[in-house]
């Protein structure tokens, strides 16, 4: 199907363990999907395996980005056509400057050199619209970052390389109020028919700014329950337990 | 391996027209030759290399002058690329033995500075090169192993540069010399650089081929800086792969003098840099860098030598190689203070990056202290690439090709960085880009 990026049944280990056991998920273009869940439930390992991380092993189930399977393509492949991940550990890369990697990465993006007004116009719109100052373009990636800085700079990459569907793992966590805001206006200004987040949280509390149409819960490598923002507020009102029981006794 | 030098040096100072000190010395540096064992595993810097040595094809024909010139638009195609973007104030070509180009901007040579071949400088400056030649690499050697090779130069070169810098004087742009090596030939070289009380040079000395055939190239490269000189120099390998390059280079700085140098190796098939520093004069300073990369079955040897013989002088040496496919880098050196070198910084910095599982790697830092009232350190490193930070630069859209450069380029850009030949810099990082895509 078009138009969406959907998980079926996905089974996925690492090194011999058993993290995810057959996720279905279906993000379609136009939303913004939240996925809760306790830590350790395999939301992380999620995102890197539709990013594409050679790391997992994929044992069982599919990835589909617009009806086409994306499993065995390598992650700049699904890049290019329109899948982003913000990390929820960012890598530094010393060496490398910001202005020089997003120039690269937004060449491949658009498959050829980007004029350079244009990518100097969305730079600053993207660096504005994050209260941030131009000096970080210079600065090298990630190196020496806090982690508030770490997080604003995958939303940056975001807002330069404006992809399809996105995934955000913790982007939330670590930041104070007013970061949050910062974060939640960048990722906001992307909403719109031609784009879909998957937001991945453990708080309810980005849930406030980044209003999600849908809520996924995932435990164990599953996931359990889906439904709209009122979950979100409940499980961040009853916690994890009563669904872990609900899971059981099913 | 041979036995007998494949040609007679007497005979050879004759056909040059050289002096009787030259022949002298030539004949010296045979009864070297004749006396030492070739390298094997145990000779310094030979302990990785003895291998390769054995497969470099000595019994080539010697390369003799055959008095070519060429117009400036004759000259070999990847002479003329270079010219392109170089920003020179004058250059020496050598296609195999001849100098067959040679340019130097008027105001330079109204002030006395030479940009010649040095058998034009026997006959132009006699006294100036019978004064320095075989200074800094003597022609009789103490008569170890690892004379075998200086001593055959000694006793054949056919070729070379000779530069000088009179008193005073400061060249602002930079000087080269592009050696084209041609196939089947076995070709042996001398550079002598001279720099007078307070002259200021850069000078780039390239090593190019034109042809893809087997070629063998000695060179020995002799730096030589009176009080107060500064001289920029770079040796830069980018030679085809069939190619042996065996380099070796000394500089003896006097005091004050300051001499920054960087060392290329990313062509040939086995390459081995000998670089040296012998500080002479307190105050003296060597800075010595290092870049290669070695892909395919490319082997690149790197040894050097910061031998303080002063008090109060400083040396840095910081090399960084790559290796990709089952290419092998190798990093030796040596930090040498005599007991006279009270007051020494001597520091010595070896970083590797290998971008395959099957590339191979050697990282030997030495220290060797006479004196106690110094501050040396040294230090090595070998990493393979960073598979994390691939997999982020992946996920941004960007090939695994180019992320690898990214992070090479990244990896190299502090040594190139530091080295004041901006254009030869920009050179040499898009030839390294080439080869982590090929
Ligand atoms: N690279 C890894 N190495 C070892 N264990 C891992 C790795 N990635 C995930 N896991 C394991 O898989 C489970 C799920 O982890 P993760 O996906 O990070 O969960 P979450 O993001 O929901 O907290 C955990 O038990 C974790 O230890
Ligand atoms: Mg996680």
């Amino acid at each position: 199907m078009a138009n969406r990026l959907e998980i079926q049944d996905l089974w996925v280990s690492h090194e011999g363990k058993t993290i995810l056991k057959g996720v279905n998920l279906v993000l379609p273009l136009g939303e913004v999907h939240a996925l809760m869940g306790p830590n350790g439930a395999g939301k992380s390992t999620l995102g890197k395996v539709i990013a594409g991380d050679p790391n997992y092993q994929v044992e069982k189930g599919r990835i589909l980005l617009d009806g086409e399977d994306i499993t065995e393509l390598t992650p700049d492949e699904r890049a290019r056509k329109g899948l982003f991940l913000a990390f929820q550990y960012p890598v530094e890369v010393p060496g490398v400057q910001v202005a020089n990697f997003l120039r690269l990465a937004l060449k491949e993006r658009l498959g050829q050199e980007p004029p350079i007004a244009e990518f100097y116009a969305r730079l600053k719109e993207a660096i504005e619209l994050l209260d941030w100052d131009e000096s970080v373009l210079s600065r090298y990636l990630n190196e020496g970052f806090s982690g508030g800085e770490k997080k604003k700079n995958e939303i940056l990459q975001l807002l330069v390389l404006r992809p399809r569907y996105a995934i955000l793992d913790e982007t939330d966590s670590g930041l104070d109020i007013d970061a949050l805001k910062v974060v939640a206006r960048g990722v906001n200004s992307m909403r719109g028919p031609e784009f879909a987040a998957l937001v991945i949280t453990h708080y309810q509390r980005l849930l406030n700014y980044i209003v999600p149409d849908v809520v996924h819960v995932m435990m164990d490598g599953r996931v359990v329950k889906t439904g709209g923002p009122e979950l979100a507020l409940e499980l961040e009102k009853r916690g994890y337990d009563w669904l872990k029981a609900e899971v059981a006794g099913a | 391996m041979i036995e007998v030098l494949p040609a007679n040096p007497e005979k050879l100072a004759e056909r040059l027209g050289e002096p009787g000190w030259l022949k002298e010395a030539r004949k010296g540096a045979a009864a070297v030759f004749k006396a030492v064992p070739w390298p094997d595993r145990k000779t310094e810097p030979w302990r990785y290399a003895a291998g390769r040595l054995k497969n470099v094809p000595f019994d080539l024909p010697l390369a003799l002058p055959k008095e070519r010139s060429l117009s400036r638009d004759a000259l070999p195609a990847v002479v003329r690329k270079r010219l392109a973007d170089a920003d020179l104030a004058g250059f020496l070509v050598f296609l195999g033995p001849d100098l067959v180009y040679a340019e130097l901007a008027p105001e330079l040579e109204e002030k006395g500075v030479v940009l010649t071949s040095l058998h034009q400088a026997l006959r132009s400056h006699p006294e100036l090169v019978e004064a320095n030649l075989y200074k800094a690499i003597p022609a009789r050697q103490k008569g170890n192993a690892e004379d075998k090779i200086p001593a055959l130069a000694a006793a054949l070169w056919t070729y070379g540069a000779f530069v000088y810098v009179p008193a005073g004087v400061e060249v602002e742009k930079p000087l080269a010399a592009f050696f084209v090596s041609e196939a089947e030939e076995l070709e042996v070289s001398r550079t002598l650089i001279l720099l007078d009380d307070h002259a200021r040079l850069a000078y780039a000395e390239e090593h190019l081929s034109e042809s893809e055939g087997e070629a063998v190239h000695v060179g020995m490269t002799e730096l030589i800086l009176r009080p107060g000189a500064r001289l920029v120099h770079a040796n830069v390998q980018t030679k085809n792969r069939a190619s042996h390059h065996l380099y070796r280079q000394r500089a003896l700085l006097e005091k004050d003098a300051a001499l920054k140098d960087l060392a290329v190796n990313l062509g040939a098939r086995f390459a081995l840099s000998e670089v040296g520093s012998e500080l002479l004069g307190p105050g003296a300073d060597s800075e010595m860098l290092g870049v290669y990369f070695a892909a395919g079955d490319q082997h690149h040897d790197h040894y050097t030598l910061q031998h303080h013989v002063a008090p109060h002088a400083r040396s840095d040496v910081y090399y960084k190689g790559v290796a990709k496919d089952e290419g092998t880098i190798v990093y030796q050196g040596l930090i040498k203070l005599e007991p006279g070198a009270q007051k020494t910084d001597a520091y010595q910095t070896n970083r590797n990056l290998l971008l395959s599982r099957k590339a191979r790697v050697e990282s030997v830092p030495q220290l060797e202290i006479a004196a106690n009232d110094v501050r040396c350190s040294h230090g090595s490193s070998i990493a393979p690439i960073d598979e994390e930070q691939l997999f982020y630069l992946e996920t941004r859209g960007i090939p695994r090709p180019s992320a690898e450069n990214l992070l090479v380029a990244a990896f190299l850009e502090d040594v190139l960085g530091r080295v004041p030949l901006e254009n030869l810099a920009h050179h040499v990082a898009r030839v390294i880009e080439e080869k982590v895509r090929v």
